[in-house]
């Protein structure tokens, strides 16, 4: 059997062995519940496509002159814009694929062939598959409408233009590397492109609608994207090629960390001194680190919520708004309390440390970065001081009763987590604990609120979410 | 097959990992190669069987050279370290694999295997656990058997004797000194402690921050000579 033959099965054998099976099937059935809902809704949209069109009223073409291929002229017209989008999500979102060929390279297999292998299993993303979702249902209703030959140049001609644009970000992001800037001159050409178009200076979408038609008026035209994806896959082969080693495959970059002394935390004693580790531990590991970073990004929920008029004076809006501010962190970070330090928890186990000092630690980093955002925050106090008071009690409640939940929930999640990872998509270590922490540590606070007002309306339960932290957190001696 | 080094540099940013001028390793020679960390073994082997790509220079075994041509894959058998295995696979699977892409029928391979059993010590076969799931030193086992299956003309192991059991460890002396014997294999074998290596190898090569600090034949005397270097490894050279 060609050894090639055999990768392939072992790619098979790999994720069908893969750990992520051996999940709760609580935690499987959900996500695959959530990729089918998903997956529905866009091959709806491609059902519907034809639909949209006909009702899209910004463009110029006669449905009397072109009869059947009106609906695909009509398509063409944006598909520029389209993959224009697609490419910069693309850049934004799409890895290089895992190359898992490190086993083979000392087997008599040739360099090549693994080459062709990891060039054509990068083929099988999410990126590309989801182009098919929307369009193999119009492609099928465009068999009908056209003839066949027409039909196929437009289908093949479209499958082709996925595969290069896909080869060609691989092979742009396997030269160089992901550079912001690039990624915004991208969006300001997109911009300016939709701009130009708009002010009617330049008409890309007849440009786009030229280059898409050529493709059913004219089957010969799919030799373009067939040079296209020929000349893309050759630029990833050469590359691929000549820079198949070890170094260079595994990409490590081993950064170097400049020392960091004990800082302002050790005057807390013992708990400081934890909880600056876990500083340096969330700061210096990618999976952490996208959690801290990401309570950053939860900072601008506000501008959400409060231009909007519909909000103004709505105080449950204002609670939920502070827990989240005050708590995302904690929820983020905590709901693996444990499996954080999973990979040298039998250090933690074996140190001088008691578990009231370990878990008093984690509270302080909780108060700290739920803290922080509060402090953060404070500009909010623009639309209206009655904010300011519902975050400030909203941390008391989360540090005084929500951190407790959190810590317990946290506890029972047994998986450890693998910290080299970023957090998008990643659902490694998730398990129900978390969907069931999610309930108290959003509802309880509500309910609280919700109960404060009854009694003493819109001011007074926010009022009394504080009290009832603070009384939880001066009568608790804490977990331990 | 004789192995021949030329020239080869390595270099991280302003570290050099590797240089070596110039080093013949002779057909049928026990090449052991010691050093401390970051002394450059791993480095060295690597380069030796293209998985890094040197600076300058170039390996070849028996004229051909490693980064030129892929014909050193057909009779070198290496292990460097667990990455060069496939994690997904049962130890039997793994075995066939490789047996498969060397062209060897399952028969023979399920001879091969019986005749290694000893090495494994009654620890990896017929377990049903993935490889990936083995503890370190089995995996060892499993990489060590799997470059043994073929037999290869060239064997180049990389600490073969860390983290093994001290049975294994006696057993993979004795093999690998019969292979030597008897099939006259060419082998590279790094390690940090000289006594695994001097039993085996004839020739001990001492490598210090990627350049080549001595080239000696094994003898007693040899021996506390290298010995007296490790104790001393690292003062200052005044104290000598």
């Amino acid at each position: 059997m060609n050894p090639l033959l055999h990768i392939i099965k072992f790619d098979f054998k790999e994720s069908w062995r893969s750990p992520l099976w051996h999940r709760k099937l609580v935690v499987n059935l959900f996500l695959i519940l959530t990729f089918a809902y998903l997956a529905a809704n866009l091959i709806f949209l491609g059902v519907f496509l034809d639909d949209i069109l006909i009702r899209t009223p910004i463009d110029d073409i006669d449905f009397n002159a072109y009869g059947r291929s009106f609906v695909l002229r009509r398509l063409d017209q944006f598909l520029l814009y389209y993959f224009f989008f697609d490419f910069i999500i693309r850049y934004f979102m799409q890895k290089l694929p895992a190359m898992s060929v490190q086993p083979y390279l000392h087997l008599p297999i040739k360099r090549s062939s693994l080459v062709h292998f990891m060039l054509l299993k990068s083929i099988w993303s999410p990126f590309n598959l989801i182009h098919f979702l929307i369009f193999i249902p119009f492609m099928i209703e465009l068999y009908d409408n056209l003839e066949f030959i027409q039909a196929f140049g437009w289908s093949a001609g479209f499958t082709l233009a996925v595969f290069a644009s896909s080869y060609f970000l691989l092979f742009l992001k396997r030269t160089s590397d992901v550079d912001v800037r690039f990624y915004v001159a991208l969006l300001l050409s997109l911009v300016s492109i939709i701009a130009l178009d708009w002010f009617d200076i330049v008409d890309f979408q007849a440009l786009s609608g030229f280059l898409f038609n050529a493709l059913f008026l004219n089957p010969w035209s799919l030799v373009v994207p067939l040079i296209l994806i020929g000349v893309t896959y050759w630029l990833n082969f050469k590359f691929l090629k000549a820079n198949m080693y070890l170094s260079k495959i595994s990409k490590v970059k081993r950064n170097t960390v400049s020392y960091s002394g004990n800082g302002v935390l050790s005057r807390f004693g013992l708990v400081g001194r934890l909880t600056e580790l876990e500083f340096k531990f969330i700061w210096r590991n990618k999976r952490s680190k996208s959690v801290f970073m990401m309570t950053f990004l939860f900072l601008g929920y506000g501008l959400f919520i409060f231009p909007n008029p519909e909000y103004a004076g709505n105080y449950l809006m204002y609670v939920l708004f502070s827990i989240v501010i005050t708590g995302m962190f904690m929820m983020n970070y905590g709901q693996y309390l444990l499996g954080w330090e999973g990979s040298y928890f039998d250090h933690v186990l074996t140190r001088n440390v008691s578990f009231k000092d370990y878990y008093m630690s984690k509270f302080l980093l909780f108060a700290i970065v739920g803290g922080g955002s509060m402090i953060l925050s404070i500009p909010y106090a623009y639309f209206g001081w009655e904010v300011l008071v519902a975050l400030f009690c909203v941390f008391l409640f989360n540090m005084g009763v929500s951190s407790h939940m959190v810590m317990f929930f946290g506890s029972m999640n047994p998986k450890k987590i693998d910290l080299s990872q970023s957090t998008v998509f990643n659902w490694q270590g998730v398990g129900a604990a978390q969907f069931m922490m999610i309930i108290p540590v959003l509802v309880l606070p509500l309910a609280v609120f919700g109960l404060g007002f009854l009694i003493w309306g819109n001011m007074g339960g926010i009022l009394f979410l504080g009290a009832v932290g603070l009384l939880s957190l001066a009568g608790t001696k804490y977990i331990g | 097959m004789e192995i021949s080094i030329q020239n080869l540099i390595k270099v991280y940013g302003d570290y050099t990992a590797v240089n070596i001028p110039e080093l013949l390793i002779h057909s049928g020679e026990g090449f052991g190669l010691v050093g401390n960390n970051g002394a450059g073994k791993t480095t060295m082997f690597r380069a030796v069987i293209d998985l890094l790509e040197p600076n300058t220079g170039c390996v070849y075994i028996d004229g051909s050279a490693t980064n030129a041509s892929e014909q050193w894959k057909s009779f070198t058998g290496s292990y460097l370290d667990e990455n060069f295995l496939v994690g997904h696979l049962l130890p039997e699977e793994y075995f066939d694999f490789v047996g498969a892409i060397h062209g060897i029928g399952d028969a023979d391979i399920k001879a091969k295997i019986e005749m290694l059993e000893p090495l494994f010590n009654g620890e990896v076969l017929g377990g049903k656990k993935l490889i990936r799931d083995l503890s370190k030193g089995n995996q060892k086992k499993v990489g060590i058997a799997a470059a043994l299956l073929f037999d290869p003309k060239v064997l180049i192991l990389d600490e073969p004797y860390a983290n093994l059991d001290p049975s294994t460890q006696i057993r993979l002396k004795e093999l690998l000194k019969m292979l030597k014997h008897d099939r006259g294999v060419t082998m590279l074998i790094s390690s940090h402690d000289i006594n695994h290596v001097t039993e085996v190898c004839e020739r001990i090569v001492l490598l210090e921050k990627g350049n080549l600090v001595k080239d000696i034949r094994t003898s007693s005397e040899t021996l506390k000579d290298l010995e007296k270097y490790f104790a001393g490894a690292g003062m200052p050279e005044s104290a000598e």
